[in-house]
């Protein structure tokens, strides 16, 4: 059993007032019984407002006018409604699936890869963060389904043979897409679903009527038997590294559509890291926003997240801003240095065409922003300030994905075709109805299943402890797996 | 199960609960016949039981290899089913075919691995079984096989190492 402790900051004369601040700072050293915790998990899913059910209402309709009203028209009409013209053949819907699978990713780096360096922190908002794969990995499968036009053949892209047995091309990068997402899809529900099951069976012992039922069904069982309990822990082990490499995979090969081509801007052999990064940067600041929002939002929310969470998401969204930006200076120094004729004014349009201004405010909301607020402690632990940076983070990258989509395939090798064709189509209510679907299930989840993995916090509760070096109490935590 | 006589012990914290193990064997019973059932996991080492064999690990392999002949199976065998020569690309180009192999051993692993907790826990199991909602409280519960001449020898045993409570258990729906 590996034990480490370190020092903490803000050491106080009194070593009680110290030990005072550590409890109050930290979630892990602040345990409560866990019938109480269970209570107020219970609570907060069970305990509704009627603005609750205005907003759903709200967002229920945005999503069926918006989303699926738009697309039935879509489909009704032709894809003539969309934005895209020739040269732009990839167009919003392009812009608005990468947008979506990067803030995918969020959900597994925070769960899968803190849970591989043991980073305790992440333990009352992993299901949160991992609920955002899943619901962003739809709202990216309805881009990719409206892009198709005619959406009742997608059946072509199964891996099923016609009848002459010609078999869908394996080799090209867009059925990587199709098995990358899918797999993406599938291991990240399976992954929320495992370390759920304790929860439901907790719900399921709290519950009466409907919900018991509900519960009783979804917990298949479970008791936390020995065995259970083994079974469990090698699964998340095994997912939690598993599920990594496939989260690069997917960004790599969404990535690869483009760099795949042999097209200026987009043949870039540093796209792969450059796309996961990306992601990255959109998805941490995505969780920082929906941590806040629960923690502002949901009944007894405050004590499960604290400001040492948004202080650590602070931390994480400024270490991604960095990479993101050394990605970014890498791929755009090489083609500068390159010297190509249709690179370069590809270059020069991003910078000095009409969308100037967007490719201006990319690089101030992903890396000046970040790097002006969140390099300051106080500042960091602000939920207004890290939202606010979380918000325009994810803008700018929204804007780097309209850059890297529409803008640079105005520019390519036959200037004739040159031009800036792009308008703004029906993609744009459809976007803002998948951002209300988001919303929309966001908040049905947070009334249907425990938001906060309690025997995950219970787990890390029981680890942790405060020690004494000399006079200074010092976290311990203990390794007990 | 019904034929047997189960007791069920409750403890509210761990150092009890391993104390109560020790009587356990002291007494004669066997590991097997003691089952520890917890909200929170307790490894067996915390209660000084033996390693809890589990197959996950098994499915997890058979699923990669299973994935790995699928991925195998899409790109190499199907282009030659129906041969279409590609932007210049050989019928059956390496590079790519790696990335369908990758994705394809992947989502198989994956899958089998989620199975093998359902099929190695018997999920899903809706019939009565022993249990109190307690224990999602976060009390750890020793269910015993008691031989029918030591229930009141076991009870005392129980008790006196911390038990809150020791009682015949009772399957029930859950």
């Amino acid at each position: 059993m590996a034990i480490s402790a370190n020092a903490l900051p803000h050491a106080h004369a009194d070593e009680h007032d110290h030990e005072a601040y550590l409890r109050k700072e930290h979630l892990m050293l602040d345990p409560k019984p866990r019938g109480e915790m269970n209570a107020l998990v219970m609570e907060s899913m069970t305990t509704t407002s009627w603005k609750f059910w205005v907003i759903a209402a709200v967002m229920a309709a945005i999503v069926a006018i918006g989303l699926f009203g738009a697309w039935g028209y879509m489909i009704a009409n032709g894809l003539y409604l969309t934005g895209k013209n020739r040269p732009g053949y990839w167009s919003l819907f392009l812009v608005h699936t990468v947008f979506w699978i990067g803030i995918s990713h969020a959900g597994t780096f925070v769960s899968a890869l803190l849970r591989v360096f043991k980073a305790e922190f992440r333990r009352p908002f992993t299901r949160a963060a991992e609920l955002m794969t899943t619901f962003a990995l739809a709202q990216a499968g309805i881009q990719i389904f409206a892009h198709m036009g005619r959406v009742w053949l997608a059946y072509w892209m199964f891996p099923i043979p016609n009848q002459r047995l010609l078999w869908t091309n394996f080799h090209s990068p867009l059925m990587w897409d199709f098995l990358a997402i899918n797999t993406y899809l599938l291991s990240s529900t399976m992954y929320l679903f495992l370390p759920l099951i304790p929860d439901l069976a907790m719900a399921r012992d709290r519950s009466t009527g409907w919900r018991k039922s509900l519960y009783r069904i979804l917990a298949m069982g479970f008791r936390g038997t020995e065995a259970e309990w083994t079974h469990l822990r090698i699964a998340l082990n095994i997912f939690a590294f598993a599920i990594l490499p496939v989260m690069f995979s997917v960004h790599t090969i969404v990535s690869w559509d483009f760099a795949a081509a042999m097209r200026p801007g987009w043949s870039s052999t540093i796209f792969g890291p450059y796309f996961v990064v990306g992601a990255l940067q959109s998805g941490v600041s995505a969780v920082a926003m929906v941590v806040i929002t629960i923690r502002y939002t949901m009944k007894n929310m405050d004590y499960f997240i604290r400001k040492e969470h948004f202080d650590a998401l602070g931390k994480l969204m400024l270490i991604i801003s960095m990479s993101w930006a050394y990605f970014f200076f890498n791929d755009y120094m090489v083609q500068w240095y390159g010297g190509d004729k249709w690179t370069d004014a590809l270059l020069h349009f991003h910078e000095a065409g009409p969308a100037g201004w967007i490719w201006f405010m990319m690089l101030i909301t992903n890396i000046a922003i970040p790097w002006l607020v969140l390099w300051n402690k106080n500042w960091r632990r602000n939920p207004v300030m890290l939202f606010t940076v979380g918000l325009l983070a994810n803008v700018g990258m929204w804007a780097e994905r309209f850059i890297i989509v529409p803008v640079s395939l105005e520019i390519n090798r036959m200037p004739f075709m040159w031009g800036q064709t792009f308008k703004p189509g029906i993609e744009v209510p459809m976007f803002i109805g998948t951002v209300a679907f988001f919303i929309l299930l966001y908040m049905l989840a947070s009334r249907l299943i425990p938001l906060v993995p309690v025997w995950e916090v219970q787990e890390g509760q029981m680890a942790h402890s405060i020690r004494k070096y000399g006079k200074e109490p010092v976290v311990s935590v203990a390794d007990l797996e | 199960m019904t034929d047997k006589n189960l007791l069920l012990a409750i403890f509210e914290d761990i150092d009890p609960a391993a104390h109560a193990v020790d009587a356990l064997r002291g007494l004669g019973i066997h590991d097997e016949q003691v089952t520890v059932i917890s909200g929170t996991p307790i490894t067996e080492a915390m209660l000084g039981r033996k390693h809890q064999w589990s197959n996950v690990t098994r499915f997890s392999l058979g699923g990669a290899i299973i994935g790995f002949a699928s991925g195998c199976f899409l790109a190499f065998a199907t282009p030659n089913m129906y041969p279409i020569i590609v932007g210049g690309q050989p019928l059956v180009p390496v590079p790519p075919s790696i990335v369908v192999l990758f994705e394809m051993t992947m989502l198989v692993m994956l899958i089998s691995t989620f199975l093998g907790v359902f099929l190695d826990s018997r999920y899903p199991s809706y019939t009565p079984k022993e249990y109190v909602p307690e224990i999602s409280d976060g009390r750890i519960a020793l269910l015993l096989d008691c031989p029918g001449d030591m229930e009141a020898t076991i009870t005392k045993a129980m008790t006196e190492a911390g038990a809150e409570s020791v009682k015949r258990a009772e399957a029930q729906v859950i």
